[in-house]
């Protein structure tokens, strides 16, 4: 469904993403780990098409981002790290429009909109202008956006970072159902980024981990875990080595 | 080609929601109430001079379109220096602050679409501003006999004159993320436009020698000024139709280019 194939990003000598690959398959939920600034952002950057790699390849269900852009980004849903909202429209003409941009014919729009909104319990705030939302509401007004044209794939940054812990757990539940679906709604295959591990163990079935814009770990959550180790243990094991050597032997 | 629509009627409809659009048609509605006025009394004072002095001569050659129409439209033309930067700063600058501009770069839209889309809606605007002027003249009609095809043609330089200057606001908007800088940045390049004429004024009258005269007749096709004065005059030349169809096309492509920088970055 996803595959990144030896993905570099260089902004002058700063290599923000170096070689990375990885491939996922249908249904997966994949958690993309790392520390700030390993380069996640970008990556999922790449992966959408709003920026170039400097070198390799992403395919998105079939299609090149690069030599068929228009197709590959019709079937990406994208919530960036602060959702892409206009605060001065309601949520369901935002909706509508998005529906429009994302290539959903006509007719369907309405639809699409009320099953968006439906599926991220946004029904009660329909008319409600985006700007007089809270917090929680706009980030699930971004993940309808983002679902809004059932897209077969979900490319979350960060879609809890800021949000209370009732909020979180709301959140988390959306995103495991749109993984899960009940019967005739769209599986969606998900990469979900974050540097909270609660939440890889609460929705992802495997892990990458990137580290200063390398993957250095790409296995199954269960795998990781095994013997008793805590998630947050190989995390601190695999992105701690270049901390000084005070810090690191104390 | 789809997606046009779609992204200018979006704009348009955040236009109207917030009171960016409504400050700025108050205000040229009243700036055009105050100059059209004045203009109509200047005129009338005119005209009792002549007749106190009996130059019946002057008298029977004044026309409604070059004392009353003429500098009206003249005098909008300079009102609509910084009225459209004020439409065209949200433009682009806008979506880098709100972080939409995330969204419409990772949908099936091409930036042309993107950017036609924005211009669009602007141009559209400017219509509204364009057929508010139109309001005054259209007055005369009711208390006098102004030529018909004299106004149009005024009008329609107008028109033209406000439709380059909304490209080229909309290109000072696609280079920042920052409102006012848009809107700063927007209204220096229309005044420096503006004022080529005047260069060419200076040169023409300082330097004699020709290769100054080539500089300032240069200078002189540049700015905006005198084709829209031409227009003004009812004269409709293809020279002043393409300096502008010109103009407008080459800062909707900076306009392209500056938006797809993001990728190049």
């Amino acid at each position: 469904m996803i595959a990144a194939k030896d993905l570099s990003k260089r902004y002058g000598d700063l290599v923000a993403v170096d070689h990375v690959s990885f491939d996922v398959a249908q249904g997966e939920v994949v958690g993309f780990l790392g520390p700030n600034g390993a380069g996640k952002t970008t990556t999922m950057r790449i992966l959408t098409g709003f920026l170039p790699p400097t070198d390799g390849q992403a395919v998105i269900d079939g299609h090149d981002m690069f030599e068929d852009p228009l197709a590959a980004r019709r079937s990406v849903g994208y919530l960036p790290e602060s959702p892409p909202l206009y605060p001065e429209m309601d949520v369901e003409g935002y909706l509508a429009f998005v529906a429009k941009l994302k290539d959903v014919p006509r007719k369907e729009v309405r639809e699409a909109v009320s099953r968006a909104l439906e599926r991220c319990g946004l029904a009660d705030v329909r008319r409600r202008v985006i700007g007089a939302l809270s917090k929680g509401f706009r980030q699930r007004v971004g993940l309808a956006q983002a679902i809004v044209h059932s897209p077969p794939v979900l490319i979350l940054d960060e879609p809890t970072v800021g949000l209370d812990p009732t909020q979180i757990r709301e959140i988390r539940g959306l995103i495991a159902n749109l993984a899960a679906p009940k019967g005739g709604e769209t599986q969606h295959t998900v990469i979900l980024s974050t540097h909270i591990l609660p939440e890889v163990e609460a929705i992802c079935r495997r892990v990458i981990l990137i580290h200063r814009g390398r993957k250095v770990v790409d296995s199954p959550l269960a795998e990781l875990t095994q013997g008793g180790r805590s998630l947050e243990q190989v995390f601190a094991q695999h992105t701690a080595r270049d901390l000084p050597l005070a810090t690191a032997s104390a | 080609m789809k997606h046009v629509g779609t992204i200018a009627g979006r704009e348009l409809k955040s236009l109207f929601v917030s009171p960016v659009a409504y400050a700025v048609l108050t205000l040229f509605a009243v700036l055009a109430g105050f100059f059209f006025l004045s203009s109509v009394l200047q005129f009338t004072e005119y005209v009792i001079r002549l007749q106190q002095f009996q130059l019946l001569d002057q008298l029977r050659e004044l026309n409604l379109n070059d004392q009353v129409i003429a500098p009206f439209l003249g005098v909008m033309s300079v009102v609509l220096l910084f009225v459209i930067p004020g439409i065209t700063m949200s433009l682009f600058a806008a979506e880098k602050a709100n972080g939409t501009d995330e969204l419409l770069l990772t949908s099936p839209v091409t930036i042309w679409e993107i950017v036609l889309g924005k211009y669009l809606a602007a141009a559209a605007f400017v219509v509204i501003l364009v057929a508010m002027v139109a309001l005054f003249p259209g007055l005369l009609f009711i208390y006098g006999d102004p030529e018909v095809p004299k106004t149009a043609a005024g009008l329609l330089g107008l028109l033209l004159v406000g439709l380059a200057y909304t490209a080229i606001g909309a290109f000072a908007s696609s280079l920042t993320r920052s409102q006012v800088i848009a809107f700063v940045l927007a209204f220096v390049l229309l005044l420096l436009l503006w004022m080529l004429s005047f260069l060419a004024d200076l040169g023409a009258a300082g330097g004699t020698l020709g290769s100054a005269n080539n500089l300032s007749a240069f200078l002189r096709y540049l700015s905006s000024s005198d084709h829209f004065e031409q227009l003004v005059k009812g004269l409709i030349d293809t020279t002043d139709l393409v300096y502008f169809a010109v103009l407008i096309g080459s800062f909707l492509l900076l306009a392209k280019a500056a938006v797809e920088s993001v990728r190049w970055r």
